[in-house]
């Protein structure tokens, strides 16, 4: 039962990876395409082996990564509604972007850096938020000092952007909405560096998250170190989403919804979910990131827009057809 | 009549005039009524004259009060729907408004007739239009089948060019460029690398005045006129707005073209 499951997604991501690769805003004959792979010689070669297939692997990786993390924090904090950008990161994020730009020193490379930045400050600041009376990780008090820290980033964002250059900080705003446009080796790589120590762990933590799940008494009792466990899954979610933010913006919805629908197919133990989350989160983002690509060409869509249009109506259907 | 289809009538000509776009303001300081400008936006930058006169703040979205203080007959909008609440304000305080679509070449002159009219300054407005449009001809390249393309990139992350119809676009084509990217209706765009690869650039125009930072990004090595640092920089504000100093504009913008083909 499982092994088929873990075996038909496996399928899905792997076909979802040579769409990704197949379509574009340049239309390439299956001729091309093959000679891009077999030799770098040729017409489409770099448009292949630069561009496309570094940016449907980091959208893979993105997507499970943002998946696995929303997951991870549904358990955490024991709320349906939790998704990556639930504790601060998106607004630690968006205010360290808008900072580089307001400053003068908004670059190719600047900008996801001081993001990064921004989103790690807002982590540190909301663990610490959390540590109710200075040990102690608290879920209910970690949700809203997420809370605080996004209401107060987003006020501080709408200062600078009152006071400096609105077009420069308009196009920011693009940049946050989230897309792959800057994908490249070298950024697959600074993805890869950050969030495949979290992503390690987290696929370890799945028992500590069933036990998580069941409440903190039942969970020490049956012999979890609580603490530690939160921490490892706060730290790990943190970090990969950052990452996730530093590369190509904020991309909604992968994190939210992927999870649930894994859940509603496979049922909420951890073990089987994760890795089946993973998978679905990384087709699912190449294929909407095919469709942002593709849709208006040459123009590029917002790739969050395409998660919530055709994830939405997705969800929705098989909410309707799991509850029955 | 202004570009929202409105009669504006004065008692007399303007002398008090608050002008909330850099290039309403140049326009004004071009036909003589420098002097009856008390107002203007803080990004109204030419002529230098123009940064005696007090700043009310932004011109989008402006400060009623701000405006309202410095006392004017007229106030100059740019027209955006943002500015309709400012606009209605202003009247119901019972000054006059004007609001002008200043974004493109051929809008130019509609806007100086206007502002001619409405500050008695018709004479001096129409000899600039006519010494503008003789100077515009000239300037003009003739367009050539063998014209270089030309990636117009207003923003590089994420990629964002600009198609037809936009002021830079105009003055790119009428400096014996292609845009690389005409067939796009809207007038700015995100657009992605990939695209750009296929339709091969002979130039990429950038709005900095050094080599841009993207250049060094993986993906765009992709890019042969990056590659091989093809870069025309255009930084002067007669680059971004309707303006007198738009045959200059293309004359500069022409022999750096032709200087970057040889």
């Amino acid at each position: 039962m499982k092994s088929r499951h873990l075996l038909f997604l496996i399928g899905v991501a792997l076909l979802s990876l040579a769409i990704g690769i197949m379509v574009g805003p340049v239309s390439l004959s299956p001729g091309e395409l093959w000679d891009a792979i077999k030799s770098s010689g040729g017409e489409a070669a770099p448009i292949i082996r630069q561009i496309r297939v570094p940016r449907v692997l980091l959208a893979f990786l993105v997507g499970g990564g943002l998946a696995v993390s929303g997951a991870a924090l549904q358990a955490l904090i024991r709320n349906p509604l939790a998704d990556p950008y639930l504790l601060g990161l998106s607004g630690g994020a968006g205010l360290g972007a808008v900072i580089a730009i307001a400053a003068g020193f908004g670059g190719a490379w600047t900008v996801p850096l001081m993001a990064f930045a921004g989103a790690m400050l807002a982590l540190a600041l909301v663990y610490r938020l959390s540590l109710v009376q200075g040990r102690r990780l608290d879920p209910r008090v970690l949700i809203l000092a997420g809370v605080i820290v996004s209401a107060f980033t987003g006020a501080l964002m709408s200062a600078i952007m009152a006071l400096s250059d609105a077009s420069a900080l308009r196009n920011a705003f693009l940049w946050l909405l989230g897309g792959f446009s800057g994908a490249s080796w070298p950024t697959l790589g600074f993805f890869v560096l950050y969030a495949l120590i979290p992503l390690v762990l987290l696929m370890a933590s799945a028992r500590a998250l069933d036990l998580l799940a069941l409440g903190d008494d039942s969970a020490r009792h049956l012999g979890l170190d609580v603490g530690k466990a939160r921490l490892i899954v706060y730290l790990s979610t943190g970090l990969l989403t950052a990452a996730a933010v530093a590369t190509c913006g904020i991309i909604g919805f992968v994190g939210l919804v992927v999870p649930h629908a894994a859940r509603r197919l496979l049922g909420p133990l951890h073990r089987p979910l994760l890795p089946a989350v993973f998978l679905a989160g990384g087709a699912f983002l190449v294929l909407a990131d095919a469709l942002a690509r593709t849709a208006a060409r040459p123009l590029e869509l917002p790739v969050g827009v395409v998660t919530a249009v055709v994830g939405v109506p997705l969800f929705a259907l098989l909410l309707r057809r799991t509850l029955t | 009549m202004d570009d929202l289809a409105d009669t504006i009538r004065l008692p007399r000509p303007a002398s008090r005039i608050v002008s909330l776009s850099p290039a309403s303001t140049e326009l004004l300081f071009a036909i003589g009524a420098g002097a009856s400008v008390v107002g203007r936006t803080r990004w109204c930058d030419y002529p230098a004259a123009a940064a005696e006169v007090p700043s009310v703040g932004d011109g989008i979205q402006p400060s009623v009060e701000a405006v309202v203080a410095r006392k004017p007959d007229l106030v100059v909008l740019y027209k955006s729907a943002q500015n309709d609440p400012a606009r209605q304000q202003l009247n119901r305080l019972g000054i006059a408004t004007v609001v002008l679509a200043l974004d493109r070449i051929e809008e130019f002159e509609h806007a100086a007739q206007i502002l001619g009219t409405l500050t008695g300054r018709t004479g001096d407005a129409d000899s600039m239009i006519a010494g503008l449009q003789r100077r515009l001809a000239a300037a003009t390249v003739p367009a050539a089948v063998s014209a270089p393309t030309v990636l117009i990139l207003v923003w590089d992350q994420p990629p964002m060019t600009i198609g037809q119809g936009s002021f830079l676009s105009d003055i790119v084509e009428r400096a014996g460029g292609r845009n690389l990217f005409a067939d796009l209706a809207a007038s700015a765009g995100v657009i992605s690398v990939e695209s750009v690869v296929a339709r091969h650039p002979d130039l990429i125009l950038v709005t900095s005045d050094s080599a841009p930072a993207f250049a060094r990004r993986a993906e765009w090595q992709t890019v042969a006129a990056v590659r091989q640092s093809r870069f025309v920089h255009v930084n002067s504000s007669a680059f971004n707005r309707p303006s007198p100093r738009m045959p200059e504009a293309i004359t500069e913008l022409a022999g750096r073209l032709k200087a970057m083909r040889e």
